[in-house]
């Protein structure tokens, strides 16, 4: 099953097996930018431009809270235990970029739309990208700058902020056991970090932005999406928009594989948790799931 | 007296005297030609003369309160024992100016040393008291600005403290010391502030004018005064004359010394007659010559800068080629070794140029570009080497030698001093001579003969050619020739070929002209001409001529190559006609064949023909439906890429012309450039940043058009080779390393094989050290993880989630069937 967000007022849930679509969650009335669902996918979260964060019931499609904002909702994200959410939003008509948490074991802070805690994050420079860190202490946020925030769940400070890519931080993704994580850049690279330390691991270089990236939870490998900006794609041919899902490998940062398909540029990458098949959604409105073939999983490098 | 007067009108400020006079005195080591001789006599004559009124006049301007006769007096009895005569003569110019003195011209020795002494007193004096005045003229303003300088301090604290305070206050603050200099604050109004001058200035002595008697001269006046008229208003004038005949030199005077600098720049030359070419020199110049001293002096000699090796690049083992680059939209230049593996960096330097960079021909300098002029560096570090100040250059080219460089700037040409184009010794960085220039459309306006001997300019009408190191034209002259319309000079002799237009009954016509003698070697008439393009072959053994033609009774154009063959005697012409309009042209660099692109898009095709040795001109290979728009020849000849830049996509085909192969064809999307190596190995397309915003990168392909690298840089802008200097072998030392090419060949393949496994095992035990170090980051990272894992499991209720199947017993099994249509993509790149 995975959820499928378009820059629309609808959410969708797919099988991911034969593309079925099994249903949605509708109330939102703006595009949706971000979804999350907890650990036992008994909830989902939803982040949209129309300011406000939603929570659904997962299987009814039911809105189970409705928490508005000043200005629209980027990310969003359940915790590790499923208990608290956290969710960002736009610097815009004269709001600053915050992070809100909720605690969703006490009903009143949804009642009254009190977060527990707000973060405002420097001026300048909004999130663009956020994820819950390991064990739900921190948040790592990336920035519109390339600048990398862990901020803590508890006090809200600033526990290590590190600047390694130039330009704005499209996507963060952790590894299964969210012990490292990658993040995705308009500077056209992707890079992997450690979680608990943000230390600066590996970078995988490409010639366009890298819109999103992924950890293979089986193997050594990352997935990287992106392509040509949407604005400058009428500019160029297809032939060389290089809308392709791009493998690498994780320690010696060498390209692979690539798979083509999309005809315009990938807006997310995510392996399926079994590491069998992958999926991309595009900004072409494809969303396209790939099973790997057997000499994916022979392949080796020489070594 | 005029003098005076002279000192009040304004007009007369922009010339200063002193800087003049210093600039005078400064100028010992001028060679003291004839001409300067000649001048020195004139003014021996004529100092004691003129300058007796000036004299009075400088004084009494100056206030020293001298009397002029003191002053006069002082030389004549200096000069006592001298000449009877040029004791005398001081005092009856001044009384009685316009009295010719025909005794002192036999004496110029004696004469020019009291003239000398005479005139350096005055100039003290003259000095002395302008000096004063204008410092206290400067004490004034500077009052006067001091006061303004206080005002503009008060604006900014005013607006600080506005609301407190609605009064302004104009006073300085406590201990404010203005630092500002008038010519800082009003250096544009301080220019045309009046300036005194004495009227030595505004004098001019015109050499060369015709010898009349009494009963011509007044005609001789009419003459002279149009003729000088031109330039501004004539206040006074002098001929001096001998026998009842005028001496042949004149003196005359303007209202503004501007006018006589401007009757010097511009009647100097003059051509009155057959025998009567004016020669006009300011009469303070002649102070100028005088003080240069009789004895030579030595020049210093200069220290002896040690540049090192400026050619090290050339004794480089692997004998690898370097190439500049510029990228991140020119904020950086790099310089590389070029190799098969990987570029090798050699420099990197930020904001390097501001423009673009250029190399010398000879691949000994690296030119930048800079707001403030061009910079060459050099050497093993890339030192700087050379700097030529030129506020605003935009273009350069170097002489074929490297011993000149030319530059060119749109700003701050005036009309007097020519600094558009400007020629420079690269050497000693002397600039050599500045030339006026309204356009810089076709570049370069100057074109060098290939030994950098001459160069040439067409302007209208007229073909001018300088000469080195003298910059001057030759043989004083240029070459007139109605509606020349372009030039080129041969690359392998000093032959220059020019076309010119038909006009009415005159054919239109392409001559080959001998340097220096100007023959005509070869004029061929051309009919119904409409254009014609010369293109030299790289050796200078032919010359084509692409004629575009409108055949009588026809529509439309037709092309004809005229072929000619230099190396041969009355160097003959052949002609190739051609049905197509012609894309492209171009010459095999060291070979006798050539390139044509013809057709229209889409049909293109590309034809290769072969001048033979009796001139019969074959046509040895045509491929059509070609995407090309350029040719690019290897330097060394034989092979050439066909590439379809920009608007074509970048294609390219790779062709051997020795049997015609088409040895691969290939795309770079979008290139913008080609760039053959100079030693014809190694080819290089570019997608530069200037021409195309995306996908900035330059690829590596060999000569056969087999890609090796793609280097993506950001925002790449240019790749230039360094060139090489000529090789210094000769034709049979080449001939015998053809000859013996199987055995360097095989000792070249080792090396190949040897780097080769050498790479893949480097590049092996880099990923395994690799994949080492990130199973140990992973190793502790794991820890971490197993240590948390009770953390975890009290935040989910006990639930295991570290494995997909880490708690199969709770699991529910559901059947749900899907229709499922599967696709199979191949997956691109897999190794």
């Amino acid at each position: 099953m995975f959820w499928g967000t378009r820059k629309k007022q609808i959410v969708n849930v797919w099988y991911s097996v034969n593309g079925e679509r099994l249903g949605t969650y509708t109330g939102h009335t703006g595009a949706v930018w971000c979804v999350d669902a907890d650990w036992d996918t008994k909830h989902v979260l939803t982040g949209s431009a129309d300011n406000s964060c939603r929570l659904w019931d997962c299987e009814t499609g039911k809105q189970l809270a409705l928490l508005k904002t000043n200005s629209a909702v980027r990310t969003c994200g359940f915790d590790f235990g499923g208990n608290i959410i956290m969710f960002s939003t736009d610097k815009q008509m004269g709001y600053q970029c915050f992070v809100s948490f909720f605690d969703l074991r006490d009903p009143s802070q949804i009642d009254s739309n009190e977060p527990y805690m707000k973060i405002p994050c420097n001026a300048d420079a909004k999130i663009t990208s956020a994820v819950w860190g390991p064990l739900g202490e921190c948040i790592i946020a990336g920035h519109e700058n390339g600048e990398l925030n862990q901020y803590s769940a508890k006090s809200g400070e600033v526990m290590v902020n590190v600047k390694e890519h130039s330009r704005q931080i499209n996507d963060i993704q952790t590894s299964r056991d969210m012990t490292m994580f990658v993040t995705a850049s308009k500077d056209n690279t992707a890079k992997l970090f450690d979680s608990t330390t943000l230390e600066h691991q590996k970078t995988f270089r490409t010639e366009r932005p890298v819109n999103s990236a992924a950890l293979s939870p089986i193997y050594d490998h990352v997935v990287l999406g992106g392509g040509q900006e949407a604005m400058d794609v009428t500019t160029t041919s297809t032939r060389i928009g290089k809308f392709e899902a791009r493998f690498f490998h994780i320690a010696f940062e060498e390209e692979f594989g690539r798979v083509k398909g999309h005809f315009g540029p990938i807006n997310s990458v995510a392996f399926h948790p079994d590491g069998k098949s992958y999926s991309s959604g595009g900004e072409d409105g494809y969303v396209r799931i790939h099973y790997f073939d057997p000499q994916y999983f022979e392949f080796e490098f020489e070594a | 007296m005029q003098d005076a007067e002279n000192v009040a009108v304004p007009e007369a400020a922009e010339q200063r005297p002193e800087p003049e006079q210093q600039a005078a005195e400064e100028e010992p080591e001028r060679p003291a030609g004839p001409r300067v001789q000649e001048a020195a006599a004139a003014a021996s004559v004529l100092v004691p003369e003129e300058k007796g009124g000036k004299v009075a006049a400088a004084v009494t301007v100056a206030k020293s309160g001298l009397e002029p006769e003191a002053l006069v007096k002082t030389p004549a009895e200096e000069k006592a024992s001298g000449e009877p005569t040029s004791v005398e003569s001081p005092p009856s110019s001044s009384s009685s100016p316009g009295e010719p003195q025909p005794e002192k011209i036999l004496e110029p020795k004696a004469e020019s040393l009291a003239a000398k002494e005479e005139k350096r007193e005055e100039k003290e004096k003259a000095e002395d008291g302008g000096g004063k005045e204008e410092e206290e003229e400067k004490e004034e303003a500077g009052g006067e600005k001091k006061d303004q300088g206080k005002e503009g301090e008060a604006e900014p604290k005013r607006l600080e403290n506005g609301n407190e305070e609605d009064e302004i206050s104009f006073s300085d603050p406590e201990g404010f010391v203005d630092d500002i200099s008038e010519e800082e604050l009003l250096g544009d109004i301080l220019k045309d502030r009046p300036q005194e001058a004495d009227g030595i200035d505004s004098v001019i002595v015109v050499d060369n004018v015709p010898q009349v008697g009494p009963d011509r001269l007044e005609k001789l006046k009419n003459v002279i005064h149009k003729i000088f008229s031109k330039f501004g208003k004539i206040t006074n004038d002098y001929y001096p004359e001998e026998d009842g005949k005028t001496k042949g030199y004149i003196f005359l005077e303007y209202v503004s010394p501007a006018h006589a600098l401007d009757a010097v720049k511009n009647a100097d030359g003059y051509k009155l007659d057959k025998q009567h070419t004016f020669r006009v020199n300011l009469f303070t110049d002649f102070d100028k010559y005088m003080t240069i001293s009789d004895e030579w002096d030595i020049p210093e000699k200069q220290p002896f800068k040690d540049l090192g090796n400026l050619r090290y690049w050339l004794e480089e083992a692997e004998c690898r080629d370097q190439y500049s680059v510029i990228f991140e939209s020119g904020d950086r230049t790099s310089i590389f070794w070029n190799d098969v593996k990987d570029p090798v960096s050699i420099e990197e330097r930020a904001r390097w140029t501001e423009t673009y960079v250029r190399w010398s021909p000879k691949g000994t300098y690296l030119a930048t570009f800079h707001q403030r002029g061009i910079a060459l560096w050099g050497g093993e570090k890339f030192k700087q080497i050379q700097r030529f100040s030129h506020q605003g250059v935009q273009l350069i080219d170097f002489s074929p030698c490297e011993r000149y460089l030319v530059t060119f700037s749109p700003l701050m040409d005036t009309q007097d001093d020519p600094q558009a184009i400007i020629i420079w010794d690269i050497l000693t960085g002397q600039k050599k001579r500045g030339f006026h220039c309204e356009s810089s459309a076709h570049w370069p306006i100057f074109k060098w003969s290939h030994d950098g001997k001459f160069f040439a300019r067409m302007t209208m009408d007229t073909l001018s050619i300088y000469e080195t190191p003298s910059m001057g034209l030759l043989d004083k002259k240029s070459l007139k020739i109605p509606g020349i319309k372009d030039f080129s000079w041969s690359p392998g002799g000093n032959i220059i070929a020019f076309w010119v237009p038909e006009d009415k009954d005159i054919p239109a016509r392409v001559t080959l002209m001998q340097l220096p003698t100007r023959q005509e070697i070869r004029v061929r008439n051309l009919f119904n001409v409409v254009d014609c393009k010369l293109h030299w072959q790289k050796n200078g053994d032919y010359l084509c001529v692409k004629v575009d033609r409108t055949p009588k009774g026809t529509q439309g154009v037709v092309t004809n190559f005229e072929i000619f063959r230099m190396r041969e005697k009355q160097v003959p012409v052949d002609v190739v006609e051609m049905k197509e309009s012609i894309i492209a042209f171009a010459w095999e660099p060291n070979g006798s064949k050539f390139a044509v692109l013809h057709g229209e898009a889409p049909r293109i095709s590309v034809s290769f023909y072969h001048v033979k040795n009796n001139g019969k001109i074959e046509l040895i290979k045509m491929f059509d439906k070609q995407q090309a728009n350029t040719i690019f020849w290897s330097p060394q000849g034989q092979f050439v890429v066909l590439a379809g830049l920009r608007s074509m996509n970048g294609a390219l085909a790779f062709v051997d012309t020795s049997d015609c192969t088409m040895m691969n064809i290939a795309e770079h999307y979008m290139a913008s450039d080609v760039e053959w190596d100079p030693t014809g190995r190694y080819v290089v397309t570019s997608v530069s940043w200037w021409s195309h915003k995306v996908d900035n990168a330059y690829w590596l392909w060999t000569f056969q058009g087999r890609l090796l690298q793609k280097n993506n840089k950001d925002r790449f802008c240019q790749l230039l080779w360094r060139p090489r200097p000529p090789t210094l072998l000769s034709q049979d030392q080449i001939k015998q390393i053809k000859k013996d090419l199987k055995r360097y060949s095989k000792i070249f393949e080792q090396k190949d094989r040897l780097s080769q496994s050498k790479a893949s095992k480097e590049l092996v035990e880099r990923r395994r050290t690799m994949m080492e170090d990130f199973r140990k980051y992973r190793k502790m990272a794991q820890e971490l993880y197993m240590e948390q894992k009770n953390e975890r499991l009290e935040l989910r209720g006990g639930v295991d989630t570290d494995e997909l199947d880490s708690n199969v017993d709770d699991w529910e099994e559901e059947t749900i069937e899907f229709f499922v249509t599967e696709e199979i993509i191949p997956l691109g790149n897999q190794e």
